[in-house]
């Protein structure tokens, strides 16, 4: 902290004269050949974004979106059913908000101005969705819930300091009741796994593999540097041998390979067998993330934790693991994406996910020729839902770097 | 001041006699296995209740080694250890009743950036003493206060200049109640002008009565504080004297070559 001697006159920085011209004229025209790069790629950028424009605007049929939504979302999922999704739906947004808004209850401000457009975009969005008005309805609903979870759990949060660990228990709730309420059995009606498609199944294959993979990438991460050679090798052989092989292949041993040994009866379902094969996947290199991390902590900090007198395992869970998750979070998340999009991968193995009951609707003679369409469509949904993962991560990043 | 409590709390034991040996290292010989160094070649100190042991030495010597050894935060292969009376032996559970007795301050710091200064001092006590929260919490704060960082108690480590990580680090190591001091050159790491404000801290530790056993180069503070001071060369105890017989009238040559390069 710096004190002014009094009469000592504060400097004020230097003026920049920062107006947008002035920064166009620097960065973009400064010396001649940027000048030249700056206009090839502006021209270059109008004409794809004319013809595309004009493509989307005239020949493109859009309306095989529309017509197929329930398709995209949720396949052939039964519709007498669909009430269960809408639930899931309703309470993940609702916990989803209550998190944000215990994470945020110390910020002054939980609606900052970019948050509110935010919010004010994607209700807009709800309400222009292509489907049946109670629908739109519905998802409006959908952003309250968030809202309103957030403004509550501001609320409880300030008022009931260790509401974190419910906060987790909560989401951990929902992991188990996700599956029931999609599944079904005890006392819902059973919807088999061939009957979750689309985007249902793309979202619910990816959530459950990164779930998975976490805890056993850092199963495996410790492994690896344990003292124990026996534990050491295995580790080691896990993770060298599935980093060796492609996912496509790991996929295809699940779909194709364990039916050809195992009998009718005691094959897992196909659904599970993807699942597993993701989660065996990602938890390899994951382990190699965290391991990174593990390597980047000095190793004063478990010494000094042991001198204190914490044992191996608490010196691990209290000092080491934090510290080592979140110098990877970047990593981490980065591979949560791509597990996210290798989804996508269940459509060659003849899992019906979004790409999956995208091809099936191409095939349908009505909407034949459509691809750029659907699969923009696609790219969209995609987009979203990696975008999103993208911004929360660098939010906890924020606020974990105090 | 207010009225403290000192912070040594053995004297209130039953076994307070004051001539307690609370280490006792007999020939203590290590090597590290990884290229085979013959680090430690016999060396040998006891350290009494409430004393203060000064280690100098030059660099490589196997000082801290030698004082790592006293919390098995190193191994030793020949020779005998005991502290406070519990032989170290590999036996896992002598070793964690040792390491909750006895504290250490290192070169650098070590405290653990991703928790407040409170949470630094308050987590062994928590978790190793399984003490209540608000109980530890009080007691954080008067050891904050004594090496004077109470205001700091909720910033994070990073936000501390050395002296006052430093200082933070003794703070946690006093939290555990032990009955010994490890210092592993607690001020080599600091600007010049912090050095002072972590040794008055350790100085008036040595006030309170704390078995304390430091290696530093400070000679002000070996002079004032210690009870003796030793020399370590080459993984051997040179010479071991009163400060006033070690600084002024060394009897082996190899101290008064070392005292000749830092005096
Ligand atoms: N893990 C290790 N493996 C092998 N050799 C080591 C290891 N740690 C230290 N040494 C060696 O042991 C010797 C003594 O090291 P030590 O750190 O105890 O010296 P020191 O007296 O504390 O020196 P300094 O004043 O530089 O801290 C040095 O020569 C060092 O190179
Ligand atoms: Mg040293």
């Amino acid at each position: 902290m710096t004190t002014l001697t009094p009469g000592s006159q504060e400097l004020a920085p230097p003026e920049i004269q920062d107006t947008p011209l002035n920064w166009i004229k620097k960065n973009l025209f400064s010396p001649w050949y940027n000048a030249l790069i700056t206009l090839i790629l502006l021209g270059l950028f109008v004409y794809v974004a004319y013809n595309f424009g004009f493509w989307a605007a005239t020949d493109a049929k859009w309306d095989v979106i529309p017509r197929n939504l329930k398709l995209f979302i949720v396949g052939r999922y039964p519709n007498e059913q669909l009430w269960r999704l809408w639930l899931l739906l309703a309470l993940t947004c609702g916990l989803a908000g209550l998190s944000w808004g215990v994470i945020a209850r110390k910020a002054a401000k939980l609606f900052s101005k970019e948050i509110l457009i935010g919010i004010g975009v994607a209700a807009f969005v709800c309400l222009l969705i292509p489907t049946a008005f109670p629908n739109r309805l519905l998802l409006l609903g959908m952003v309250g819930l968030i809202v309103a979870g957030a403004w509550v759990g501001k609320q409880l949060g300030q008022a009931q300091p260790g509401l974190g660990k419910w906060v987790s228990l909560g989401w951990s709730l929902l992991f188990v009741m996700s599956l029931w309420l999609i599944g079904g059995s005890g006392g819902l009606e059973a919807v088999s796994t061939n009957e979750w498609q689309g985007l249902l199944l793309t979202v619910f294959t990816a959530a459950i593999s990164i779930v998975l993979c976490f805890p056993i990438g850092v199963i495996f991460a410790l492994g690896r540097q344990s003292t124990l050679p026996v534990v050491r090798w295995l580790s080691i052989a896990y993770i060298e041998l599935v980093r060796g092989v492609p996912l496509i292949t790991i996929l295809f041993m699940g779909q194709v390979l364990i039916p050809l040994f195992l009998p009718e009866g005691m094959r897992p379902d196909r659904v599970i067998r993807a699942v597993v094969g993701l989660t065996l996947f990602s938890s390899a290199y994951l382990a190699e993330n965290v391991r990174g991390g593990l390597q980047s902590i000095p190793r004063g900090q478990a010494e000094a934790s042991r001198a204190l007198g914490l044992s191996t395992p608490l010196t691990l869970i209290l000092i080491v693991m934090p510290q080592a998750l979140k110098a990877v979070i970047p990593a981490i998340v980065g591979q949560f994406i791509s597990l996210f999009q290798d989804t996508t991968l269940l459509a060659i193995v003849g899992l019906v996910e979004l790409l999956g009951i995208s091809n099936s609707i191409l095939a349908n003679p009505q909407f034949l020729g459509r691809f750029m369409e659907v699969y923009l469509f696609d790219a969209a949904l995609f987009w979203i839902f990696c975008y999103t993962m993208s911004v929360a991560s660098k939010r906890l990043e924020k606020k974990l770097n105090v | 001041m207010t009225s403290q409590q000192p912070i040594v709390q053995d004297s209130v034991n039953g076994s307070s006699d004051p001539a307690a040996e609370m280490i006792v290292a007999q020939d203590v010989h290590k090597w590290y296995t990884s290229n085979k160094f013959h680090v430690l070649r016999g060396v040998s100190l006891t350290v009494r209740r409430g004393e203060v042991v000064v280690i100098m030495g030059p660099s490589g010597s196997g000082k801290s080694t030698f004082i790592r050894t006293f919390n098995a935060l190193e191994e030793y292969q020949k020779g005998k250890i005991l502290v406070d009376g519990i032989e170290l032996s590999h036996d896992l559970k002598h070793i964690d009743a040792i390491r909750r007795e006895v504290g250490m301050v290192f070169q650098q710091f070590n405290l653990f950036p991703h928790l407040t200064v409170l949470q630094n001092v308050t987590l062994a006590p928590i978790w190793v003493r399984r003490k209540k929260k608000q109980e530890v919490e009080a007691l954080a704060m008067q050891l904050l206060e004594k090496v004077g960082i109470l205001e700091q108690a909720k910033k994070y480590p990073g936000q501390l200049s050395g002296g006052q990580q430093q200082r933070v680090a003794i703070a946690r190591a006093l939290a555990m109640q032990p009955k010994i001091m490890l210092f592993d050159e607690p001020t080599s790491a600091l600007d010049p002008e912090m050095v002072r404000e972590v040794l008055d801290t350790m100085r008036s530790l040595a006030d309170d009565g704390m078995t304390m056993v430091c290696v530093t180069h400070e000679v002000g503070f070996a002079r004032e504080v210690a009870d003796r001071v030793v020399l370590m060369a080459d993984g051997l105890l040179v010479e071991e004297a009163t400060p006033e017989a070690f600084f002024s009238n060394p009897k082996e040559e190899r101290t008064q070559q070392f005292l000749s390069q830092i005096l």
